[in-house]
């Protein structure tokens, strides 16, 4: 649904986006991931034709965006970082102005304002003007918007800014359960969101993608942290022993474990071989994964 | 129209009449051609073509309705927009830019059509005293007005792409328009003597004199107005464009 190649974007010597390669499949909710200023919302702007890319290429739904603008926007539902709307109308009104604007056909229209008031929870908000309402409900108006036209790419930069706990919820959710039906892009700097919603993310860091697959994928690729916890039950003592004398360092981990500092290039399966042969009751021997978090600071530190 | 030029149109007409300066505009725009149309009453001694000619182009109050409006009714149509985010949303929706002018252009240009209608009343003033306006002259100095109005307003608008900032706008655009009305008619006055034939060519207000408020409709000005003002409106389209790039 989404395809990049090379995709760079320049602001005189600054290089919002460097080089960026990017697969999206239909279908899949799919997290973008960065701190505030890694070029995030830069990429989403030139996948949603609002900025052109420098060099490289974007496909999005068998467009290309530089050429074929409009039939990519036609086929895009973008939910802005900052929803900018007007002041001067209600709900409703924004609503129908924006799915005759996307040419949503007369027939459809109200069933699909509806459907996108129900989703977005705004029904008991529909006659309010805009200017009067609450940057979350402000949120859900955008959202709204994105979901109109019944698009089958769904572009959404920070969906959850400035939502309360209750609200991230609800949009959460609401995501969750396009997974299948609708390819969602997803970009936020809120990792416990992306564990929640998405299929496969990318972490962007200063205009490069630094990784990107599924949460296991990207597990793997980083590398085990090179700690396993052991525990010898009754033993804690003969154990910490057997892994000096081995010149492994260690934690002592109460009442009977120690966590071992093997270190990236470490052989976890031999150390467990030797502990067992010395006769040690070992009841867990755990090599220590890296959460999406770990993996994200670790790839994002400045 | 289109399909999504009429709902752009709608919403800038919604947008133009919902802003509180809009009846700024209106109220001083009414108070100063009011006073524009009493003047030339007294000053015409009563005759009736000459009170339309002085009203339609010959009074300077006429020229300032006709040249201030353009600005403050354009400069945040484009500028403010793209200042608070809205313009992102807009270019993000299937729509082309050169729609997105053109709506803003008629939007604006309807705008001040409403500003401009109140006006009739003086000929209806003029009727109910005794005296009987040449229908045609009435017309053309009509004409005149959408001609030079919609110039400025493309103008305007061009000026509101370029910036964020919408009394830099509102002011870049104004000082374009001073420039337009005078330079011509300084032209010969100030060292531009060699110019002033093409000047005059040029001139708002020798269009007028000569040609609109007169009941004279000449096509050359006509053209001249139509291609100027489509020619800003496709830079303006550009403009847009190239303003993504920045």
């Amino acid at each position: 649904m989404i395809h990049t190649e090379g995709l760079t974007r320049r602001f005189h010597d600054l290089v919002a986006v460097d080089a960026i390669d990017l697969h999206v499949e239909p279908g899949e909710v799919f997290g973008f991931l960065g701190p505030n200023g890694a070029g995030k919302s830069t990429t989403i702007r030139i996948l949603t034709g609002f900025l052109p890319a420098t060099s490289g290429r974007a496909l999005v739904a068998g467009h290309d965006v530089a050429r074929e603008s409009l039939a990519v926007r036609r086929r895009i539902g973008y939910l802005p970082e900052s929803v900018a709307l007007p002041i001067d109308a209600r709900v409703e009104e924004y609503l129908d102005y924006r799915a005759r604007l996307k040419a949503v056909p007369a027939r459809d229209r109200a069933r699909l304002m509806q459907h996108a008031l129900e989703v977005c929870g705004l029904v008991p908000m529909r006659r309010r003007i805009l200017s009067q309402l609450s940057r979350g409900y402000r949120q859900r108006v955008g959202l709204a918007d994105a979901l109109l036209a019944d698009p089958p790419l769904l572009i959404l930069d920070e969906p959850t800014g400035g939502l309360d706990p209750a609200q991230r919820q609800e949009v959460l959710d609401l995501i969750a359960a396009l997974k299948g039906k609708r390819t969602v892009l997803f970009s936020s700097h809120v990792l416990t969101e992306v564990e929640h919603v998405c299929s496969r993310v990318a972490i962007i860091q200063r205009g490069r993608i630094v990784a990107s697959g599924t949460r296991d994928e990207l597990e793997r690729s980083a590398g085990h942290p090179g700690e396993v916890a052991i525990e010898a039950a009754g033993a804690g003592e003969r154990l910490a022993q057997s892994l000096s004398r081995r010149g492994i360092a260690h934690d002592r981990l109460p009442p009977d474990g120690c966590v071992a500092h093997l270190g990236a290039q470490g052989d976890p399966v031999g150390l467990l071989a030797a502990l067992v042969g010395e006769g040690l009751p070992i009841g867990r021997f755990e090599p220590r994964t890296r959460s999406l978090q770990q993996i994200f600071l670790e790839l994002t530190r400045t | 129209m289109s399909r999504p030029l009429l709902p752009l149109f709608w919403r800038e007409i919604e947008s133009l009449f919902f802003s509180p300066l809009a009846y700024i505009v209106l109220t001083i725009f009414l108070v100063l051609n009011g006073f524009s149309f009493y003047s030339a009453l007294e000053l015409s001694g009563g005759v009736v073509d000459d009170a339309i000619a002085l009203f339609f182009g010959d009074s300077p109050l006429f020229w300032l309705c006709l040249v201030a409006v353009p600005p403050l009714v354009t400069m945040r149509l484009v500028a403010e927009e793209r200042r608070s985010g809205q313009l992102e949303v807009l270019l993000t929706a299937p729509v082309r830019d050169g729609e997105v002018i053109v709506a803003k252009f008629l939007g604006a240009l309807v705008f001040q059509a409403f500003l401009w209608a109140p006006t009739l009343v003086y000929v209806a003033i003029i009727r109910n005293y005794g005296a009987l306006p040449d229908p045609g002259q009435i017309l053309t100095s009509y004409l005149g007005i959408a001609a030079v109005t919609a110039l400025l307003t493309a103008l305007g608008l061009l000026f509101s792409t370029l910036t964020n900032n919408q009394i830099v706008a509102a002011v870049a655009s104004l000082t374009c328009n001073l420039l337009l009305l005078l330079v011509p008619m300084m032209g010969s006055s100030v060292g531009f003597a060699a110019l002033a034939p093409a000047l005059e060519h040029v001139s708002m207000t020798q269009h007028f004199a000569g040609s609109f408020s007169r009941g004279i409709l000449d096509s050359a000005t006509l053209v001249f107005y139509g291609a100027s003002t489509l020619g800003l409106l496709v830079i303006a389209t550009r403009s847009l464009e190239l303003r993504r790039w920045r």
